[in-house]
């Protein structure tokens, strides 16, 4: 005991000399400072009325002209108005060559593509998904999804590449995009509708526009890495061999960089389809408009049958272009044999059936599920709603977990003085990151008082913060679980395959059908989102971590719950971290859309400002998504982040 | 080392170069009281680390010149500034009496299609390519036919002793072979000197001698001039006709192999060549005496250039002094004694 006194003194300055705590010392410092400052002038917990800006009446006045002259100002008519024709000829065109080719054309063409890119199993899964859309009778949807696809991520294709190239070759243009991208990766889809609504109105153009604009980024920052990430000695050689520019470019960086460009192309792909879906909401057609239209009226068989064919169409697209991306070469260059075969088989099938007069999809042939489904879900709702035995209802648990989770949190937050809040902001954010993405948190935070939505915002918040809660405990529980058990893993895996593949609009369907609406099924299919990424993380983390350090912490004879807190855990930190920042964004991304099933708060501002055309409010709820995502992930964000999204 | 050929324009010239990293690298150079600086102080005063530091050397036509130094001593630097891969900070360099440094782009790029080829040390091959469009893509980036390099490059593949393999793909090759595509794509180009920068340094040690002596081949048959980087001594020694010893950017001594075993400049090189087994480096004239008037004219015959442990085998067999014979005139005699202390190391340091 005498020696432990003896060393006290000396581990006292070595607690202070500790970075957390000089960081926390200066921001009580700070807070000491300005905070009586601030009480003094605007009293009360909510955000002071004399520090909002109203930028309604501007906005709206911005959007009136807009719509004014949409048809006569110049700027539209020359730039404006000719992309807008363009997406929607381009979409035509593609629809209707969709249409032509006729159902069994487009299987056995896409079938054909599955085939030569990614082997035999997955061609006969194309073959069935394309012909369960049929079935559930909704092939006309899937081809208008899959036009606006095409012209989509042809355009994302471009553009990312593009920018992509010149964030690979210039080191300049590279640390001015990606940031830029890297922001653009963490906000919620929805942020990205109002704006262009504003300039081209519900319809096609703006959905594809929209679309571009969120799946452009993945294909951008995975160009430019794969452009930066080449092997150094191999551009050496290639120099020392006396090749220009454009040869290196050509015979070295872009082939070495494919496999980040198939990879690219990919989440391209599959971020497109996640957004085609969800702009449903300003007026895309297709499997996205049927499932919202069948939310919007709690019909959740018709929801069902829609929602389908687009888990379908994500599974397969995804597991095509992964299988290009990883493919080796060699097998690829003996398949390109049969090529000319396969075409004109498909070509044949493609003109036999139209020979037949086989083009549409035959209404015979089409199985309804909704009027089942909804029997089913009535079924449910009178039975396992509520007054089940002993576990209670579906409806009661959500009501048990809006009433004792969801509104304490609620109201605690909005009861908090807004100082406070900014305060904590802050320190979470410096405790995890650096001064500069507290600074970022901070200001995103105020920017929300500023805008006037911050008793929404918080609400949006707090439902949040819930459902990131119940995924970090589910998830990394299974995360632990998984990594410690290969066959655990083994099970998962395909599970969590299926589920990161999924647009996020598609979670709704089943909460409806099990919660009915509200914030606590909005939170659920937060939690079933976000769940995946985090269990994947924690697994890949935990099992990262370096055998040799396992190995001498059993020698040692650690029991391997000790060897779980001491070794694993703290070596895993990082990926922890990550898997926490992840949970956060997507979380965040599915609350918003949560706003269509009754989560409230900015999600239905942003819904409402577009169903009654009322620009302004549905912007100002945009603007605050946009700062309470990027605070989520400034406050979230290690010093180091991971290249690719989890989802 | 004959008049012959120091009369010949040397292939490499190179003159006071200097490479400097770091903010403001220009003016170290030229500054007398920064380049007194050992690199720690150079380092602490001003931000810059010297690479390379006031190198001069010529490699002659024909030989194999290595240069040979620890990490970090600036010998992978020295061997880019060549053909500006690094961009020199100061002093010249001249390839066939043309100043490298004067050099535009496209006559930089010549340099490097047609005069200069490199075998680096990770091999840098293209992954996406097969071991014949390897080879041949230091023709393709000259504008060569597909034909005619592919040709070209199947005789070459066959050269390093590849065939067979043109189709794979460089993983599906080991180390060492792919080395011998990182050598055969640089041999495609047919260049005037060949750059190795520790070629095989990463390669497993039997591998890394057949791979040393394939290279004593290919310059025994071609007599190509080369420069080759090397921080094993046994490499520089085995495969140097002279070698230039690097550290800290400066080169502390440049001889042949038996001037740097046989009288090391300084302790450094000294602790240096320590262990290295003498005898099979040091020739015979370094254990010779003149011959006197008693020595016997019946001892076996050895030439001034054998090494002193082929002298022991000739000497031990017979059971008597060995004749050193050039050219028909005996120079000198070895005896067990004078070839015992140099295998001891009590022989005099002068050669």
């Amino acid at each position: 005991m005498a020696a432990i006194t003896a060393f006290s003194p000396r581990t006292v300055p070595a607690v202070l000399r500790h970075r957390a705590v000089h960081k926390l010392a200066l921001l009580v410092l700070a807070a000491a400072v300005l905070v009586p400052l601030a009480t003094a002038r605007w009293t009360g917990g909510a955000w002071p009325e004399a520090l909002t800006v109203d930028l309604t009446s501007p906005l709206t006045k911005a959007s009136t002209w807009i719509v004014d002259n949409r048809d006569t100002h110049p700027l539209f008519l020359y730039f404006f108005g000719h992309v807008s024709n363009a997406i929607v000829l381009s979409v035509r065109a593609v629809y209707l060559v969709l249409l032509a080719a006729g159902w069994a054309g487009v299987t056995a063409l896409s079938a054909l593509v599955a085939w030569r890119v990614a082997g035999l199993r997955l061609a006969l899964g194309t073959v069935a998904a394309f012909l369960t859309c049929g079935l559930l009778g909704m092939w006309v949807p899937t081809m208008q999804t899959l036009a606006l696809m095409v012209v989509a991520v042809a355009a994302s294709v471009v553009v990312g590449a593009l920018l992509g190239l010149a964030g690979g070759l210039s080191d300049r243009l590279n640390k001015a995009l990606r940031p830029v991208l890297d922001t653009m990766q963490v906000l919620p889809a929805y942020a990205y509708l109002l704006p262009v609504v504003l300039v081209f109105g519900m319809g096609v153009p703006a959905a594809v526009l929209a679309t571009v604009v969120y799946a452009a980024p993945p294909m951008a920052r995975l160009t430019a890495l794969g452009l930066r990430g080449a092997d150094h000695e191999v551009l050496e050689a290639v120099r020392s061999l006396g090749a220009t520019a454009r040869q290196r470019l050509l015979t070295a960086r872009i082939p070495l960089a494919r496999k980040e460009l198939l990879l690219g192309l990919n989440q391209t792909i599959m971020m497109a389809l996640s957004m085609a879906v969800i702009a449903s909401v300003i007026g895309a057609g297709g499997l996205g408009d049927r499932v919202y239209q069948a939310l919007a009226s709690v019909d959740v068989g018709a929801a069902l049958a829609a929602g389908i064919p687009i888990v379908l169409l994500a599974v397969v697209l995804d597991r095509v272009t992964g299988a290009a991306g990883s493919g080796s070469t060699s097998s690829s260059e003996t398949r390109r044999s049969g090529w000319p075969y396969a075409l004109v088989a498909a070509l044949a099938i493609a003109v036999a059936a139209r020979l037949m007069g086989r083009l549409d999809w035959p209404d015979a042939w089409t199985v309804g599920i909704a009027e089942p489904v909804n029997r089913a879900v009535d079924w449910m709702t009178d039975h396992l709603y509520s007054g089940v035995p002993v576990i209670g209802g579906t409806a009661d648990w959500a009501a048990h977990f809006t009433t004792w989770v969801l509104n304490p949190l609620r109201d605690g937050l909005t009861w908090l003085p807004w100082w406070s809040v900014l305060l904590v902001v802050a320190a979470l954010a410096w405790l995890i990151g650096t001064w500069q993405t507290a600074l970022t948190a901070v200001l995103s935070m105020a920017a929300i008082g500023v805008l006037g939505v911050w008793t929404p915002a918080l609400d949006t918040l707090s439902q949040v913060l819930a459902a990131v809660a119940v995924t970090l405990v589910i998830g990394f529980a299974t995360g632990i679980a998984a990594a410690r058990s290969d066959r655990l893993e083994r099970a998962l895996r395909p599970v969590l395959d299926v589920f990161q593949t999924m647009p996020q609009f598609v979670y709704l369907i089943p909460v409806v059908a099990l919660f009915g609406v509200g914030r606590a099924p909005a939170v659920a299919a937060a939690v079933v989102y976000a769940l995946p990424a985090v269990v994947r993380i924690t697994t890949q983390g935990l099992r990262q971590v370096d055998p040799a350090a396992m190995e001498s912490s059993s020698s040692l004879g650690a029991t391997s719950w000790q060897q779980l807190r001491q070794v694993q855990l703290p070596l895993a930190r990082p990926a922890l971290l990550l898997a926490v920042n992840q949970g956060v964004v997507l979380v965040l991304a599915v609350v918003i859309i949560g706003g269509l099933v009754g989560g409230g708060a900015l999600g239905y501002d942003v819904v409402f400002g577009l169903a009654q055309g009322d620009l302004a409010t549905g912007l100002v709820a945009g603007a605050a998504i946009v700062c309470l995502g990027l605070m989520l992930d400034r406050v979230t964000q290690p010093t180091e982040r991971r290249t690719k999204k989890g989802a | 080392m004959s008049d012959a050929v120091v009369s010949e324009t040397p292939v490499f010239s190179v003159n006071g170069l200097w490479k400097v990293f770091g903010p403001k690298a220009d003016r170290i150079p030229a500054d007398p009281e920064l380049t007194a600086l050992d690199p720690a102080g150079l380092r602490a005063r001003t931000g810059c680390t010297a690479a390379v530091r006031d190198v001069s050397f010529d490699v002659r036509k024909g030989e194999v010149f290595v240069v040979m130094g620890l990490s970090g001593s600036g010998k992978s630097t020295l061997v880019r500034c060549l053909t500006r891969l690094i961009e020199p900070t100061a002093g010249t360099i001249a390839i066939d009496g043309e100043d490298v440094r004067a050099m535009d782009k496209s006559r930089l790029r010549e340099l490097r299609r047609h005069r200069a080829a490199m075998v680096f040390q990770h091999f840098g091959l293209l992954p996406h390519r097969t071991v014949l469009d390897n080879v041949a893509y230091g023709l393709e980036i000259q504008g060569v036919g597909k034909a005619e390099r592919r040709a070209r490059a199947a005789e070459v593949v066959a050269k390093v002793g590849l065939e067979g393999m043109e189709q794979r793909r460089p993983s599906q090759l080991s180390g060492g072979q792919r080395q011998r595509v990182g050598l055969a794509r640089a041999l495609a180009v047919d260049p005037e000197v060949l750059l190795f920068d520790e070629p095989f340094s990463a390669l497993d040690p039997l591998i890394r001698r057949d791979m040393q002596e394939e290279v004593v081949r290919l310059h025994r048959e071609e007599g190509r001039t080369m420069v080759f980087i090397t921080h094993d001594l046994s490499e520089a020694l085995k495969l140097g006709d002279r070698i230039a010893l690097m550290r800290d950017g400066k080169v502390v001594q440049l001889g042949t192999p038996e001037e740097i075993v046989g009288s090391p400049a300084d302790d450094y090189v000294r602790e240096f060549v320590r262990d290295v087994p003498r005898e099979q480096v040091l020739t015979v004239r370094t254990a010779m005496r003149t011959p006197s008037d008693g020595d016997a004219v019946t001892g076996p015959a050895v030439a001034p250039d054998a090494t002193v442990s082929e002298a022991i085998e000739a000497v031990a067999r017979a059971g008597e002094p060995a004749r050193v014979v050039d050219e028909g005139r005996c120079v000198g005699v070895v005896d067990a004694d004078g070839l015992l202390g140099v295998v001891a190391g009590t022989a005099k340091e002068a050669v």
